[in-house]
């Protein structure tokens, strides 16, 4: 891909393009972004439809704040609330990466159902996109689950005291409900092996989980186009057609009424009459003569 | 929708389409605008509501008032509702019938409504559908913001026919924060738990009182209560004797 158009060829132009070539030529690259970025969406889009996109920015922000904490924070019973207390109290900017963690969860909960409330009350979720619909369930109780283990970390009374109770709620479901909570506790008894667990499961198991459903997540948006709003002008247009084009249809089927009902040909050849005057009649059915 | 319905959308998404606009930079700029504002408010929330460091952990102490984030209060009062006081509000239907129907129902929905509408206000069925679970779920919500937060004094629960047994169980009671849970004469929290005022009259006995607070799902299966298993033998006794006494003795 030369550039011939612009400005003089010079050694550094030469080689970002044989740098993009390889690239491209190696992985497509070229394809896939012009597939992403360059392919066209609706003209009238609305707002509420960027709430998927500042959900996952969020998610982005969790994780960034997120590996910072995990930074500083000592996965053990013995030292976790210690390095939360320092994290919080000593550490500069500490409290602030933390207050972020902890209100970005709450915002995106927040922006995660607002967006499932956009996509429910534009159809969206309709043919095609239902599959889309699915991951992105799915995520939504993935992002509870993060709400739920990270509460736990924090390591103080309040958050002890409400994960037992959470973890013996989930003792009490039928059948699989003992083993699922033997599985959170690490054990039959909430202990020092609970806090590594919910550790794996908060910064390992669900982030992973996420990741790979915002990924599909994200490949069905692209391939199948974001949803036009039901009411947009163009939309707005085509039913009116739709409704314009059914109206004069039923009009057409009316048997009598503005539109001719086609002159019919006599059955019988009239009869041979000598009277002249008389044959006029016969001819037209309708008997517009008289 | 049927296969022609499929058809036509497709061709019309198609069309919708051709007339519209490269989604760089129009989509994208709109995108960031948003998530930069909600970034915004969220540093702003940080930097207002400063986090605080709460109480270490103590497994022994038992003075805790359970309280989820907000964001589960919605589950949270479920328990509340779902007591098994009578046939009609099992418990088994807050912890694990009504959120997971739920979930599932979430997750399928696609499956559910395939119709061709798309507009809501020519879909009265989703339409009803979503305006009682944002109302529910606000409701519930915003009860458990209002809920106290537990902490009662034990001069607040006015019991008649106290002795030295009844009293030391009284004390007990406020001071591991029962009425976080349970309510007595009106004082404490109206669940999960059940309201304990008449405790006496289920005849349960002072051995099944001790079980319960040392393990509470080996008598009532599928309990959410934490376990009490750090009292004394005497304390096990007096508790358990208020707890047995509670509509009947104690009144």
């Amino acid at each position: 891909m030369a550039t011939k158009d612009i400005g003089p060829k010079n050694p550094v132009a030469k080689t970002n393009d044989m740098v993009v070539d390889y690239v491209d030529h190696r992985t497509g690259m070229k394809t896939g972004l012009n597939w992403f970025m360059n392919r066209n969406i609706p003209a009238e889009t609305s707002w509420f439809q960027t709430l998927g996109f500042t959900a996952m920015a969020l998610f982005g922000l969790q994780a960034i704040t997120g590996i910072i904490l995990a930074m500083y924070y000592k996965p053990d019973a013995a030292t976790a609330f210690e390095s939360i207390r320092v994290i919080t109290d000593d550490l500069t900017w500490g409290w602030l990466v933390r207050g972020m963690h902890k209100w970005g969860a709450s915002a995106m909960i927040v922006v995660v159902f607002l967006h499932m409330g956009r996509v429910f009350f534009f159809g969206a979720y309709k043919y095609p996109r239902e599959l889309t619909w699915v991951t992105g369930s799915l995520l939504l109780v993935m992002t509870m689950f993060m709400g739920l283990t990270g509460y736990l970390l924090i390591w103080d009374q309040k958050a002890y005291w409400a994960t037992v109770v959470a973890v013996n709620l989930t003792a009490s479901a039928p059948v699989l409900g003992p083993y699922l909570a033997d599985v959170l506790r690490a054990g039959p008894e909430f202990g020092p092996n609970t806090l590594s667990r919910f550790y794996a499961i908060h910064m390992l198991l669900i982030p992973g989980g996420m990741i790979t459903f915002i990924a599909i997540h994200l490949f069905l948006v692209s391939k199948l186009g974001i949803a036009e709003p039901p009411w947009s002008k163009r939309r707005t247009m085509v039913e009116r057609e739709k409704e314009e084009a059914k109206r004069q249809a039923a009009r057409d089927r009316l048997p009598t009424g503005r539109t001719r009902v086609p002159v019919r040909a006599p059955e019988h050849p009239p009869l041979r009459t000598p009277a002249p005057t008389s044959s006029s009649t016969a001819t037209t059915p309708e008997g517009g003569g008289s | 929708m049927n296969k022609a319905q499929q058809k036509e959308y497709l061709e019309d998404y198609a069309e919708a389409k051709r007339q519209g606009k490269p989604f760089f930079p129009y989509a994208i700029y709109k995108d960031h605008l948003v998530a930069l504002f909600a970034i915004g408010i969220v540093i702003a929330m940080a930097i207002v509501y400063r986090v605080e460091v709460g109480e270490p952990v103590n497994p022994a102490t038992t003075d805790f008032v359970p309280r989820p984030e907000w964001y589960f209060f919605f589950l949270f009062e479920l328990l509340k509702i779902f007591k098994g006081e009578n046939v009609l509000t099992p418990v088994i239907m807050g912890t694990f019938l009504v959120p997971n129907i739920l979930m599932v129902l979430l997750v399928v929905w696609p499956f559910i409504d395939r119709g061709p509408e798309r507009r809501i206000e020519k879909r009265p069925v989703a339409l009803a559908i979503a305006v009682v679970v944002i109302a529910l779920m606000a409701w519930l919500t915003e009860e458990g913001v209002k809920s106290p937060s537990g902490t009662v004094d034990p001069a607040a629960i006015e019991l008649e026919g106290l002795d030295e047994a009844g009293e030391a169980g009284l004390v007990l009671y406020a001071a591991n924060q029962c009425s976080a849970c349970h309510m007595i004469k009106g004082e404490g929290a109206p669940g999960p738990g059940p309201d304990l005022t008449n405790e006496s009259s289920k005849d349960r006995g002072l051995e099944w009182q001790i079980d319960h607070l040392k393990e509470p799902a080996s008598r009532t299966p599928g309990s959410s209560m934490p376990a009490f298993p750090n009292f004394t033998d005497q304390e096990y006794e007096d508790l358990g004797t208020f707890l047995e006494g509670l509509g009947d003795t104690y009144k």
